[in-house]
């Protein structure tokens, strides 16, 4: 039997490294996504980097980090920062560089200056994919703060390798099922999210091109 | 220096061994979700009622955990090779599914009217048009598979699937970090060297079969 203590501590630290993780990937991906945008040799670096970090299996990169930073907390959000910052600078940037010249320039023609045309056209543009993005970086970072447990993140991967040394099935699963509870309920909310974000009050009913 | 390093290492753990059982299981957890992949996207453009219901199972699937899966598979398939394989292919299975699916679908009525126009019978325009058009497309999804399928197989070693992933559980374990580097990197390498080839195929297709 695991105690239910036990199982609620280790959500709760799963939740925070969830979105502790999430936090640093989008203070950081977004601004990076709009560098991009203005260096053509930036972004070549940006998204080529990003392309193949992304094949790199996951936990090659958390055991990478135990060099580079040694084991606990911060080790961990770094780790999981890796693969949650990938698909936000991706579709923040894909967001943002896609969207309709015409618009660009009939903002241009207006006087808007380069930062309030990437405000006021991208940035509403690129919302869909953006939070597209992030939604995939949450669900992402879920999936590997399970794995960080085993450079000592805590979260709810401890008890799932508590049960793997223990071959204790019971343990297991109780890391394992709150685990794709959180995963469920990070899709359902980003999700709502999403739509109560994009639907008509950034896009406006004028501009169905962009949906 | 480095390279004796590297190849001490390498000897102790025995990583040629663990690449060939690597690859091993890659391999042919990569087949079983292509065929499925393939299959079930036929299948689904065959019959479009369930093609919705049948892609968001797959998805909310996705969304599990990949350990809180291989850990779910531990009651019913035990620890191992065959745990890991089945936790590649259910993961493997959306992507390859999905792209069939839209591949198969998305094909421009204008192209396939074409086909009509010119005599060929459904299953002319079936073999010849839809299938060749949709390539790129498929081999996206296959690309995609490829790496879900390396990440997985490398978690595998936490649960007794040897492979590359046991000697990095192993330099965790026992902070080893000269282990991690090399295994870390050396997995990595081979992760960029399956998708990059995987994107070059895809690329082909795209020029050979492309629509744009």
């Amino acid at each position: 039997m695991v105690a239910l203590e036990a199982v609620l501590t280790a959500t709760i630290q799963q939740v925070i490294l969830v979105y502790a993780s999430l936090a640093v990937s989008i203070i950081l991906g977004i601004p990076l996504a709009v560098l991009a945008l203005y260096n053509r040799s930036l972004e070549k670096i940006i998204i080529t980097f990003a392309n193949l970090v992304q094949a790199i299996p996951t936990f090659a990169v958390v055991a990478i980090v135990v060099p580079l930073m040694g084991i606990g907390f911060w080790p961990a959000i770094f780790a999981i920062m890796l693969r949650a910052l990938l698909p936000i600078v991706k579709n923040t940037w894909i967001g943002l560089s896609s969207a309709d010249p015409a618009s660009i320039d009939a903002a241009t023609g207006l006087g808007l200056t380069r930062w309030q045309t990437t405000r006021f056209i991208r940035f509403p543009h690129a919302y869909p994919p953006m939070f597209a993005g992030i939604k995939f970086a949450a669900i992402l970072a879920n999936s590997v703060a399970i794995l960080t447990a085993i450079i000592g993140s805590g979260g709810l991967g401890t008890l799932v390798f508590e049960g793997l040394a223990g071959i204790n099935i019971t343990t297991m699963l109780a890391g394992a099922l709150p685990a794709i509870g959180i995963a469920i309920l990070l899709d359902v909310s980003f999700t709502r999210l999403e739509h109560r974000l994009t639907d008509g009050r950034w896009l406006g009913k004028n501009n169905e091109k962009f949906s | 220096m480095v390279f004796e390093e590297v190849t001490a290492v390498w000897n102790q753990f025995n990583l040629t061994e663990r690449t060939i059982e690597h690859l091993w299981m890659f391999s042919v957890s990569l087949v079983i979700s292509v065929i499925l992949g393939v299959t079930l996207g036929i299948l689904l453009y065959r019959h479009r009622n369930y093609a919705e219901p049948a892609l968001n199972g797959l998805n909310a699937l996705e969304t599990f955990p990949d350990m809180a899966l291989l850990v779910l598979l531990i009651p019913i398939a035990g620890i191992g090779e065959i745990p890991t394989i089945i936790a590649c292919i259910i993961y493997s299975l959306l992507p390859v599914t999905r792209n069939t699916y839209t591949g198969l679908i998305s094909v421009r009525p204008e192209i396939l009217e074409t086909g009509t126009a010119i005599g060929l019978t459904g299953g002319e325009i079936d073999r010849n048009i839809r299938i060749p058009v949709s390539l790129p497309m498929i081999a996206g999804g296959i690309r995609i598979a490829i790496v879900f399928t390396m990440g997985i197989v490398t978690l595998g070693g936490i649960i007794g699937a040897g492979g590359l992933g046991a000697p990095l559980q192993t330099g965790i374990v026992l902070l080893l970090p000269e282990v991690i580097i090399v295994t870390g990197l050396w997995v990595g390498i081979l992760a960029v060297i399956f998708d990059g080839c995987a994107g070059l195929i895809e690329k082909r297709l795209t020029v050979r079969y492309g629509e744009w």
